[in-house]
C-alpha cells in the first residue's frame, strides 16, 4: 500500500521541484517550492522521521518561504526584465559540466542498484527519542546554533543598518 | 516495497534540477529557491539511510541542516534586498564590484 503513496508523492515533487526551476513569474516559483516542501515533508514521515517532517513543514512552509514571499512582494519586480537572456559565451563549457555531472549520476545510480539489497529497519523518529538524543549526545552543536542565529541576526541588522544610513543615492556615485 | 535505491535516484533527480537552477538561472531569487531544493534533496537521501541503516544521527544532521538553511536564507534574502534598494535589479550579472 505505502509504495503507491511514495510514487503520487515522488512524482509530485519532481514535477514542483521543475517548476521552481522553471517558472517565470518568481511568485510560482515561490509557491511551487511550498509545493515541493510539502511532499518532501510526507516523504519523511513515509520514512517514519516524524519530528524532521514536523520541523521541515514547520521552519520550511512556515517560516522561510513566507519570509521568500514577503520579499517577493516587497521588492515589486518587474517580471519581464527577470527573463531577458544575453548571448552565452560559456555554453560549450556547461555543456561539458553537464556530461560532467551526468557521469557521476550515472555512477551514484550504479551504487544505488547495489543497495538494493538493505531492509528498512524498524526505527521511528518521534520527538521523544530524537530529543533525548539531541539534549544528551549533541548538546554541544545544538547549543552553538544558537550562536550561529545569534550572527545571523547580526549580519542581517548591520545590513539593513548600512541600506538605511547610505541611502539610495549611492548608485550614482 | 519501496528501498533504499528509490529513495536515493529521487534524491538525486531533485539534486540535479536544483543544480540546473543554480547553473543557469540569472536571477539571485531563484538562484537561493535553487538551493533550497539542493538541501531538501540531500536532507532526503540523510533521513533515507537514517531509516535504511537504523541510525537516529541522519534524523539529527537534518536538523541541523534545516537550522543552518533557516540562517543561510534570512542572510540571502537580505543581501537581496540590499542589492535591489542599491541597484533597481536583482540580476547576479549586475553584481561587478566587491565595494561599492
Amino acid at each position: 500500500m505505502s509504495h503507491y503513496f511514495f510514487y503520487i508523492i515522488a512524482s509530485i515533487l519532481i514535477l514542483a521541484s521543475i517548476a521552481v526551476v522553471t517558472a517565470r513569474n518568481p511568485l510560482y516559483n515561490v509557491l511551487s517550492l511550498v509545493v515541493a516542501i510539502f511532499s518532501l515533508s510526507c516523504l519523511f514521515v513515509l520514512l517514519e522521521a516524524f519530528f524532521v517532517g514536523m520541523i521541515l513543514l514547520l521552519v520550511y512552509a512556515g517560516a522561510v518561504l513566507v519570509f521568500f514571499l514577503f520579499v517577493v512582494m516587497c521588492l515589486n519586480l518587474n517580471v519581464a526584465s527577470l527573463n531577458v537572456t544575453q548571448k552565452d559565451r560559456f555554453r560549450w563549457l556547461e555543456i561539458a559540466a553537464g556530461f560532467l555531472f551526468l557521469s557521476s549520476f550515472a555512477l551514484a545510480l550504479k551504487s544505488c542498484l547495489q543497495a538494493q539489497s538493505m531492509h528498512p529497519s524498524s526505527i521511528r523518529g518521534t520527538v521523544e527519542i530524537i530529543g533525548q538524543i539531541l539534549f544528551t549526545d549533541y548538546l554541544l552543536p545544538f547549543e552553538l546554533t544558537s550562536f550561529l542565529l545569534l550572527i545571523a541576526i547580526f549580519g542581517i541588522v548591520s545590513l539593513a543598518q548600512g541600506a538605511l544610513s547610505t541611502g539610495k543615492d549611492l548608485k550614482n556615485t | 516495497m519501496i528501498t533504499l535505491g528509490s529513495y536515493l535516484i529521487l534524491s538525486g533527480i531533485i539534486f540535479s534540477i536544483g543544480l540546473l537552477g543554480v547553473m543557469t538561472s540569472r536571477s539571485t531569487l531563484k538562484i537561493l529557491l535553487s538551493l533550497e531544493l539542493l538541501l531538501a534533496a540531500s536532507n532526503l537521501s540523510f533521513v533515507a539511510f537514517s531509516k535504511f541503516n537504523g541510525d537516529y544521527t541522519g534524523q539529527l544532521i537534518v536538523f541541523f541542516v534545516i537550522l543552518v538553511a533557516a540562517a543561510e536564507v534570512a542572510i540571502g534574502l537580505a543581501i537581496i534586498v540590499v542589492m535591489y534598494r542599491h541597484l533597481s535589479t536583482i540580476q547576479a550579472d549586475e553584481l561587478r564590484t566587491m565595494k561599492w
